[in-house]
């Protein structure tokens, strides 16, 4: 999300915190309604939502990717994919932004799996990924969606932290990140769960 | 008959981050389309998985805006899912043909009870009763347990007995006559009290009940119109939660 649109959200919430959940269910109305004008060809409009996406779509996709040639092809299929599916969104199933970053995560993610199907990418991934992530994390911090996030993962324990991290921006399936935390697959799958639930609830999350 | 665990249901946070196998996405999926609970969780962990993305966000190559919107002028875009929408619809009429399938009672029984139905949850419903069944539904020691019913279709129990709660949904169970109604029950040591009335339509919730105490069990059965005071049918199926 751009810079000013999550400023002047937060500024609602401090300024009216009881409105809160008003203030999340009409978030981004924008963003829904430039969608359906792109569902109906509309260029201008595909213009519109490319600047307040693309940010986004190519930064998730580079967190998990890591490369920049091949994340920017990635970002441009996911791209052409919300321009070729936009019939298809439903606002009420979620919000324009999580649609998009659905589809582009999921994109990056089917990239690192058809990769790992040789086996090779997933020790050289593992031994990368403290370093690419350090390198991405400073534009982060610069944003005040950034901050948050950050604050409310530093809420979570360890376990919950690293492995909502390494499944969502390391692209890891669960069974992976269990083995490179040294913990039992079930074990994961609940941390990874109530790591997000506890996330949600930080984030104020409405839905 | 235990048709889904915890095992299942715990997968919704590897879901929505692209954690699961493949061939664990596909069950998953399809646990999704009968299980309404699991749907609104999956919709909020999405969003939250998404506030972690945004988090992420990056100034694209300035190059990416001219090649994606030049392919896109040339890619035809996909007609808006009208068919879609009317396979949904005919999926939703499902419980009343099934009404011509003969069943006796009831219907399902966790170990967790409920004392009162506290209220609905349908469109225009109490938000507060929304907040409490996502409470239930998302705390940390929910334990979900789906079972066929006797009635045709399933139900979804999920109770937390630190919430002491239980949220209790149905689908696809047959319609009844208007001379009958289905109704909830707590079953606690002492016999059955009644919980209130459900929608006789079979689809049920979620529907938030408060209260519950450790050991206490759940359960539907048919009664005449008005509800009865105990239940006059037996439930056919007990699922230990």
């Amino acid at each position: 999300m751009p810079r000013m649109r999550g400023m002047r959200r937060t500024e609602i919430r401090q300024l009216r915190p009881d409105s809160s959940g008003t203030a999340d269910t009409e978030r981004d109305p924008d963003l829904a309604a430039l969608l359906a004008r792109v569902a109906r060809g509309d260029h201008q409009a595909f213009e519109l939502l490319y600047d307040e996406l693309a940010g986004p779509v190519y930064g998730v996709v580079r967190q998990v990717l890591r490369d920049p040639a091949q994340s920017e092809e990635i970002a441009q299929e996911v791209l052409l994919e919300i321009w070729r599916t936009a019939s298809r969104f439903d606002p009420a199933k979620g919000s324009p932004p999580a649609w998009a970053l659905t589809i582009a995560h999921r994109r990056a993610v089917d990239r690192v799996r058809s990769e790992n199907a040789s086996s090779r990418r997933q020790e050289k991934a593992a031994v990368g990924h403290d370093a690419l992530e350090d390198d991405v994390a400073e534009v982060v911090a610069a944003t005040l969606d950034g901050q948050r996030v950050r604050r409310c993962l530093d809420g979570l324990t360890e376990l919950q932290r690293e492995s909502i991290k390494l499944a969502y921006y390391g692209g890891y399936s669960y069974p992976q990140v269990a083995k490179l935390l040294g913990v039992a697959l079930g074990t994961v799958k609940t941390r990874i769960r109530d790591g997000l639930i506890r996330m949600r609830d930080c984030l104020e999350v409405d839905w | 008959m235990k048709v889904i665990g915890d095992g299942l249901h715990a997968l919704s946070g590897s879901y929505v981050l692209d954690a699961l196998s493949e061939p664990e996405r596909e069950s998953f999926e399809r646990h999704l389309q009968h299980c309404a609970l699991c749907t609104d969780e999956v919709r909020g962990l999405r969003e939250t998985a998404a506030r972690l993305g945004l988090a992420k966000t990056l100034d694209p190559p300035p190059q990416l805006r001219p090649r994606v919107l030049s392919a896109a002028y040339r890619t035809r875009q996909l007609p808006p899912p009208v068919a879609e929408r009317i396979g949904l619809e005919r999926r939703r009429r499902i419980p009343r043909l099934a009404a011509a399938v003969a069943a006796a009672a009831l219907v399902v029984v966790a170990t967790l009870g409920v004392t009162q139905v506290v209220t609905r949850h349908q469109p225009g419903g109490a938000p507060t009763a929304n907040a409490a069944i996502s409470r239930v539904v998302t705390a940390a020691d929910a334990q979900t347990e789906t079972a066929r019913t006797s009635a045709g279709g399933t139900v979804t129990v999920v109770v937390s007995a630190g919430q002491r709660a239980a949220v209790v949904s149905a689908t696809g169970m047959r319609s009844l006559p208007a001379s009958e109604t289905y109704q909830l029950w707590v079953i606690g040591p002492h016999g059955a009290r009644s919980a209130g009335l459900l929608s006789r339509t079979g689809q049920v919730g979620p529907v938030l009940a408060s209260g519950v105490a450790s050991g206490d069990r759940i359960g539907i059965t048919v009664e005449p119109a008005g509800g009865t005071a105990s239940p006059t049918t037996t439930p056919v199926i007990a699922v230990p939660a």
